[in-house]
Parts: C-alpha cells; sequence; structure tokens
C-alpha cells in the first residue's frame, strides 16, 4: 500500500525542481556542493543530516534568500531568476527555528499581517487571511498581545501563523521541535497532520529519527553538502551506510519490530507499523 | 472667585482619592490582572506591562493623543497653577479610576519626574546673597541662603505646570502599547525611517533584555558575580558577547524578513479603532472645564 501510495505521489506535478545547486558563505568552506532534489505536489518530506550538514542553507536557497551562482532552480517549470525571486519567496515558506528571530512586530496580529500586507493585498484581504491563520493555530484570543508576553509555545504557534497566512505552497519548518515540550510537541504534529490532510506540501528538517519514521513519506539525508540518501523512510532507515555517514540512529520502532520478527513474536507480512497503533495492530 | 475654584479642586482630589482607593478594593476581590504569562521587573518593563493590562486599551490611540496633547497644551499656553492642578487631577483620574492602574504604582511612577522637579526647582527658589534679603533667609557663615513668597509661589506654578504636562503624557503612555503610539506617529506622517527604527528598537530591547539575562544567569551560576573584580569582567564579557550575538542575530533577522518578502518597507495590519460620543463629549467637557478655570482665576 505504502509503495503504492508513493507511486501515485511520483506522478504528482512536480512543484519545485532543484539542479546542481552549489553555494558557499565564503570562498573557503563549500555549504552545499550540488544538491539535486524534485518537490512534488502534497509530499511529506523529513530532511534529515547533522548540524552544519547544509539543510539550513538549501531552505534558504530554495527560498531565495540565498542566491546561488550555480545551479538551477525551477519552479513549476520556470526557471527562477533575481527577477522572480519573489515567487519562489511567495510560495515557499519557512518557519524558521527559532521563533524569536522571526518575530518582528510588537503585536500578534500585526505580526501575523506582515507577510500578507508584503504581498501587497488589499486591506480586507489581509485581514480575511490573518483571522484564517489566527484560527487556524488557535491564537485568536492572543491577537492583541505583545509577544514578549507569551511562552515559548505561543511564539511557535505565532511563528507557523506567520507562515500560513501567506498561502505558500511549500511550507518548510526548520527543526520545529527543538525548543518545544511535549505537549507542544504533539500540538505541531496534529497541526503537520492536518495540513498534509489539506493536501500541503511539508518539508521539515528534524534530528528525531522516531518523528521522521512514524511521519514522513520520503526521508531525504544531508551529508556534507549533499543529499546521500532520498527515499521512503524505511528504505533509508534501513541502509546501514546512510545511517553511519550521516551520524543518524535506527528508529526505536523499527528496532523493536525487527527484533520480534526475528524471535517469531509478530506475523511477517512484510509491512512495517509506522507508529504505536499500527504495531499493536501487528501483534 | 480664587476661592472657589481652590475648593473645588481639593474637594476634586478628595474625592478622586477615595474613588481609586475604592476601585482598588473592588478589584482585588476580582483580580483580573492575570492574563499575561509573566511580567519583568523595571520600570521600562512595568510601564509597558501597565499599557497593555490598561482598561483604556480599547479607546482610539489617536484620540488619546490628540487629547493629552490638547490638555498639555493647556498646561502651558494657560500658566496658571489652578488649570495645571485640574490636568494633573483630571489625568490621574483617567489613568487610575478609569484605566483600573493601582494608585500606589502611578504614585510610584509620578515619583520619577518629581524628583528631577524638586532638585530642578530649588535652583529656581533659592538665591545666595552676601547680605539678608528675601521674606525668609538663613545665615550659613560668609552668605545667606534666601528666598522670597512670590518665588515660592513662581516655584510652585512651575512643578504644577511641569507634572501637569508630564501627568497628561503619563496619561498617554500608560494606556497605549508602543506599537500604537509608534502607528499614530506614522499616522502624522512622521518620517519612514524614524517609524520603523521605533518599531525594530521597541521589538529588539525586550530580546535584548532577555538574553542578557540568560547570559548573566550562566554567569551567576558558574560563580562569576562572587565578588567585584570578577563582576567587572564578567559585566565586560557579556557586553562584547551581547554586541556579537546581536550581529549574529540580525542577520538571522534578516532572512527571516526576506522569507517573508520584506522589501525594505515594514508594512503591518493596524487596528481601526473609532471614537464614540461619548468619548468626544467627554473630552470636549474637560477642555471647557480647563478653559473655565482659567477664564474664572485669571
Amino acid at each position: 500500500m505504502a509503495v503504492n501510495r508513493l507511486i501515485e505521489k511520483m506522478e504528482q506535478e512536480v512543484i519545485l525542481q532543484v539542479r546542481d545547486l552549489q553555494y558557499a558563505y565564503s570562498d573557503e568552506k563549500m555549504a552545499l556542493k550540488g544538491v539535486d532534489l524534485d518537490i512534488r505536489q502534497g509530499e511529506r518530506i523529513a530532511v534529515m543530516g547533522s548540524n552544519g550538514a547544509g539543510k539550513s542553507t538549501f531552505f534558504l536557497n530554495i527560498n531565495g534568500v540565498l542566491q546561488s551562482e550555480h545551479g538551477e532552480i525551477f519552479y513549476r517549470g520556470q526557471k527562477m531568476t533575481k527577477k522572480t525571486m519573489n515567487d519562489l519567496r511567495k510560495n515557499v515558506g519557512i518557519v524558521f527555528q527559532d521563533a524569536d528571530s522571526q518575530i518582528i512586530a510588537s503585536t500578534v496580529q500585526s505580526e501575523v499581517s506582515f507577510g500578507p500586507m508584503n504581498l501587497k493585498l488589499s486591506r480586507n484581504d489581509v485581514r480575511d487571511r490573518v483571522d484564517e491563520a489566527l484560527s487556524y493555530m488557535n491564537l485568536t484570543d492572543f491577537r492583541h498581545r505583545p509577544p514578549h508576553y507569551l511562552s515559548g509555545g505561543e511564539k511557535k504557534r505565532v511563528s507557523i501563523a506567520d507562515i500560513i497566512a501567506m498561502h505558500p505552497e511549500i511550507i518548510i519548518f526548520d527543526e520545529p521541535t527543538a525548543a518545544l515540550d511535549p505537549v507542544n510537541a504533539d500540538m505541531l504534529e496534529e497541526v503537520l497532520e492536518k495540513m498534509a490532510q489539506e493536501g500541503k506540501t511539508i518539508m521539515i528538517s528534524t534530528h528525531d529519527v522516531d518523528f521522521a519514521y512514524r511521519w514522513a513519506e520520503r526521508v531525504v539525508v544531508f551529508c556534507d553538502g549533499k543529499i546521500i540518501a532520498d527515499d521512503a523512510p524505511l528504505a533509508v532507515f534501513s541502509n546501514e551506510t546512510v545511517i553511519r555517514q550521516a551520524n543518524l540512529k535506527r528508529p526505536m520502532m523499527l528496532d523493536i519490530f525487527e527484533t520480534m520478527r526475528e524471535k517469531g513474536l509478530v506475523k511477517d507480512d512484510r509491512s512495517y507499523p509506522k507508529n504505536v497503533e499500527e504495531f499493536k495492530y501487528c501483534i | 472667585m480664587e476661592r472657589i475654584v481652590q475648593i473645588l479642586l481639593i474637594t476634586a482630589a478628595v474625592l478622586m482619592i477615595i474613588q481609586g482607593f475604592l476601585h482598588r478594593r473592588k478589584h482585588e476581590k476580582d483580580h483580573s490582572h492575570s492574563s499575561f504569562g509573566h511580567k519583568h521587573d523595571g520600570s521600562v518593563f512595568s510601564i509597558d506591562f501597565y499599557a497593555y493590562a490598561s482598561r483604556l486599551r480599547t479607546w482610539s490611540p489617536k484620540y488619546k493623543a490628540v487629547f493629552s496633547m490638547v490638555c498639555l497644551l493647556c498646561c502651558i499656553i494657560c500658566d496658571n497653577i489652578y488649570v495645571s492642578c485640574a490636568v494633573i487631577l483630571l489625568m490621574a483620574y483617567i489613568t487610575v479610576v478609569m484605566g483600573g492602574l493601582p494608585f500606589r504604582r502611578y504614585l510610584s511612577l509620578m515619583t520619577i519626574p518629581l524628583v528631577f522637579l524638586f532638585f530642578g526647582c530649588v535652583a529656581i527658589a533659592i538665591g545666595f546673597s552676601g547680605s539678608p534679603s528675601g521674606d525668609f533667609n538663613l545665615h550659613l557663615g560668609f552668605f545667606y541662603v534666601y528666598t522670597s513668597k512670590e518665588s515660592l509661589w513662581e516655584t510652585l506654578e512651575l512643578i504644577t505646570k511641569a507634572l501637569g504636562a508630564v501627568s497628561s503624557m503619563y496619561m498617554l503612555t500608560l494606556s497605549t502599547p508602543a506599537s500604537e503610539i509608534i502607528a499614530v506617529l506614522r499616522g502624522i506622517h512622521m518620517p519612514k525611517l524614524l517609524v520603523e527604527l521605533m518599531n525594530m528598537i521597541y521589538r529588539y530591547i525586550f530580546l535584548l533584555m532577555d538574553t542578557q539575562c540568560r547570559m548573566k544567569n550562566a554567569a551567576v551560576s558558574r560563580l562569576g558575580y562572587c565578588d567585584f573584580k570578577t563582576s567587572c569582567v564578567s559585566f565586560g564579557q557579556i557586553a562584547s558577547n551581547l554586541l556579537v550575538v546581536s550581529l549574529k542575530k540580525g542577520n538571522a533577522y534578516y532572512h527571516a524578513l526576506e522569507a517573508r518578502c520584506y522589501d525594505g518597507e515594514l508594512r503591518f495590519l493596524e487596528e481601526e479603532k473609532t471614537v464614540s460620543a461619548m468619548q468626544t463629549a467627554g473630552a470636549l467637557l474637560s477642555v471647557s472645564l480647563l478653559l473655565c478655570i482659567w477664564r474664572l482665576t485669571v
């Protein structure tokens, strides 16, 4: 079934195509050394890799903040140049890792309105989008609060509402669970689920292998500025060389399941459980 | 005539204090300011906090700005002690009773300008001379410190005038969050550069304070403040680190701005708050009251 879904996804339209992208912050060290990636409509992609592997640089590149001399980015088949960079920024949204370095306005409402205002929408449209994004993230009561009187989890929600209000086609989350408590992390996962149901294309960079295993349909592994694996989670996490090279760990669910199968405790029907619910079903 | 105005002003002051006190008692029972997550210490934070907690926040910031400016101008133009006293009382009434700021907090905030005023006015009230002069004098060895009834009265007039002007501004700042004041400034076509700088500085003050607080805690936990010399070294290191962190953060901010289509101008959706007929009537009534007091006592 998973394979079928994957094939189904393969046939979906490609939104973003990245070809041989290279980027260097300074002359000495290359942060990206030739990256190729296709992002299709409705995909859930987990981006993994150790710190400094080039994930964040890659995100800033496909959002158009950083512009590379070498390499090409196509948005819906159209090659992006300096002039069309704003198309990229409109359609690819990034939720930054640190909410405090994203929030600039002094009330939640004006913060969320910043993106839509830059899209040069009419006042009423901006208001509608802000209302929608705030209710999506359960922030309507916080509308007039200043960000410095919000908790960490609330700030994170504001930073997500910021991006939702811009209606991008691809939403990128840069290590979203890094500073969240378990309750807020669960909240985030619910939001991600909701977005996926609505057919949004989501890309998440994370170090949490268990999360990537249960949530993603596709795992992209960065190592030293290059993509070393790009496949379904099971295939990536079963590949010992990739795991060792990228400093990853195997998901606990996968280990437990394989151990139980070796001992003959579960049926061996080649289907792997992704979460505890599916696991219960297997036994 | 003057007598009547004096009596009226004193009665108003007494009534106001009583009402403010009663209001506070009532409020302590149903404590309503718990809606904010946390509160910072220090006066900058508390003014900001009170502005957000004020009941006058729903009023239009433009209305509040215009009203407080008119009262301030009344104070200065009329140059009359009774008008000044009336403005002080009126503003205190609006801020404390209508806005719901605890009276004691208001007094403690008022002491800041009062201290400056007091020291400033001492220089005006007293004079030095070699021979005894004025209505009151004090012999201090080689010279006399003296003052007269007129100069004392003049000083009092000056203090009330300044205090009236300050309390008008307090009314505005204690009921209007900085972002709304900035929006008003944008509305009167203040240069964009200044307005945007104000917006950003306001936001970053809190971030900087937060970062500094965390760095200091980290230093304290490692005995960085155990004696005076170490404290000085730690303070210097934190200050230089803060600069480096700010530069780095500045870069991160710029990326985050660009990612949301920033094109060199900060634009936000601003709330349009309407002015009710009652508010207009109240403002007109107050200003005409001030003018009446002025006419009666000139």
